[in-house]
C-alpha cells in the first residue's frame, strides 16, 4: 500500500521508522548491533535488519542500495526457503546463502517476526561471515522486539 | 509435468483474497508464504503473503493449470515480475471495502499493463457485502472511461465456485 507507506514516512522521525512497532530505543539497539557486527568482522559489507513481512527497521548499506527493496527481496527468499526445508527435511532452516563472484548474502531468522540479511565481500571468508552473522542474529532475537505481535507465552 | 505456459497469476491489493481464493480451488493445499504482519498493516489483516502462493488445478479435460498469488503490497513488486513470465492471464482481485477500491483496480491494471497487454484480464470484486461501496457499474464506467473493456464479477474469494468462474472466464477471454 504505497499511498500509506507514504503517510507513514512523512509523518515519522527521519522518514525510515516506517510504521512498525519498533520503539526508538529498540532502533538504537538494533543499531548498535549492526555497527557492533560490522566493525568486528571485515568481511562484511553491509547489514540490514527487517521484520518478516518486509519492513526495513535498521540498516547499514552500501549508499545507492534501496533498504525497502531488500528487505521485501529478503523476506521473499527467507520464506520460499522455509518452505522447500520444510517440505524436504521437515526441519528449521538455519539460513540462506546467495553466493556470487562479486559478494555474498546471508539472511537468518533472528527472533520472532524479525531476520537479518548480511552482505559480504567477494573474497571474504564464508565461514567467519556466517559465524558473525549468527552472533548478531542471535542479539537481535535477545532484544525480544517483536514487530509482529507475537510473544511467548511464559 | 510442468509447463509455464499454463500458468495464471492471481494479484490485486492487500485483503482481497488472493491467498484464500487460490485456497478455495486447489487440488491440493497450496505453497504458501505468509508471514505476520508489522506495523500499520497489522489493522488490515494478520498475515500477508511475502514471495508467492502456489497450487494448481485440474480442468474437466484434464489439463492442469498452475496458479501463482503475488505479494499485494508495491514493495513485492519484484515478485510480480517473476510471476507473471511465462503466465496465460491475470485474475485481478479487489476488496470493495477500501476507501479506492475503483482507484485500486486501476492502480494494479497500470502496474501489469504489459502483462495484460499481452495476455488478458478478468477482475474480481470481493468484500461488496461489508460496506455501501463501489458498484459492479462503478467499475464498469471506470473501465469505460480507460476505453477497456474486461470482464467484472462480484465474488465471494473463499468460495470455490466463485473463484471457479473467474478462472473459466479468463479462460474464455484468452481463447478470443
Amino acid at each position: 500500500m504505497s499511498f500509506l507507506d507514504d503517510m507513514i514516512d512523512k509523518v515519522s522521525e527521519e522518514g525510515n521508522r516506517h510504521g512498525d512497532d519498533v520503539s526508538p530505543q529498540g532502533h538504537e539497539r538494533l543499531d548498535a548491533i549492526l555497527s557492533e557486527m560490522l566493525d568486528d568482522c571485515g568481511d562484511l559489507s553491509g547489514a540490514m535488519v527487517s521484520a518478516s513481512d518486509g519492513r526495513a527497521l535498521a540498516q547499514r548499506l552500501q549508499s545507492g542500495l534501496d533498504k525497502h527493496r531488500f528487505a521485501a527481496m529478503s523476506s521473499a527468499l527467507l520464506a520460499l526457503s522455509d518452505n522447500v526445508i520444510r517440505e524436504t527435511h521437515g526441519g528449521e532452516i538455519k539460513n540462506v546463502l546467495i553466493q556470487s563472484d562479486d559478494g555474498n548474502v546471508f539472511i537468518l531468522h533472528a527472533g520472532s517476526g524479525l531476520l537479518l540479511t548480511v552482505f559480504s565481500r567477494p573474497d571474504a571468508n564464508l565461514g567467519m561471515s556466517l559465524a558473525h552473522a549468527n552472533k548478531g542474529a542471535t542479539d537481535i532475537a535477545a532484544l525480544n522486539l517483536h514487530p509482529d505481535g507475537q510473544r511467548e507465552t511464559a | 509435468m510442468f509447463q509455464a505456459t499454463d500458468k495464471i497469476i492471481f494479484t490485486g491489493p492487500v485483503g482481497a483474497g488472493k491467498t484464500s481464493a487460490i485456497g478455495a480451488i486447489s487440488d491440493e493445499p497450496p505453497v504458501r508464504t505468509d508471514v505476520a504482519t508489522t506495523g500499520s498493516e497489522r489493522d488490515i489483516k494478520d498475515t500477508t503473503t511475502v514471495a508467492m502462493d502456489y497450487s494448481y488445478i485440474s480442468l474437466e479435460d484434464g489439463k492442469r493449470i498452475h496458479l501463482y498469488g503475488t505479494p499485494g503490497q508495491e514493495r513485492f513488486d519484484f515478485m510480480w515480475q517473476i510471476l507473471t513470465q511465462g503466465g496465460l492471464g491475470l485474475v485481478l482481485l479487489v476488496n470493495n471495502d477500501h476507501p479506492d477500491p475503483v482507484g485500486q483496480m486501476e492502480y494494479y491494471l497500470d502496474a501489469f499493463a504489459d502483462f495484460i497487454r499481452d495476455t488478458g484480464v478478468v477482475i474480481g470484486i470481493t468484500r461488496m457485502g461489508v460496506r455501501d461501496n463501489a458498484s459492479i457499474m462503478d467499475y464498469q464506467a471506470r473501465l469505460f472511461e480507460r476505453e477497456q473493456v474486461f470482464p467484472v464479477f462480484e465474488v465471494d474469494g473463499r468460495s470455490s465456485e466463485d473463484v471457479r468462474i473467474l478462472v473459466n472466464a479468463l479462460l474464455a477471454v484468452l481463447e478470443n
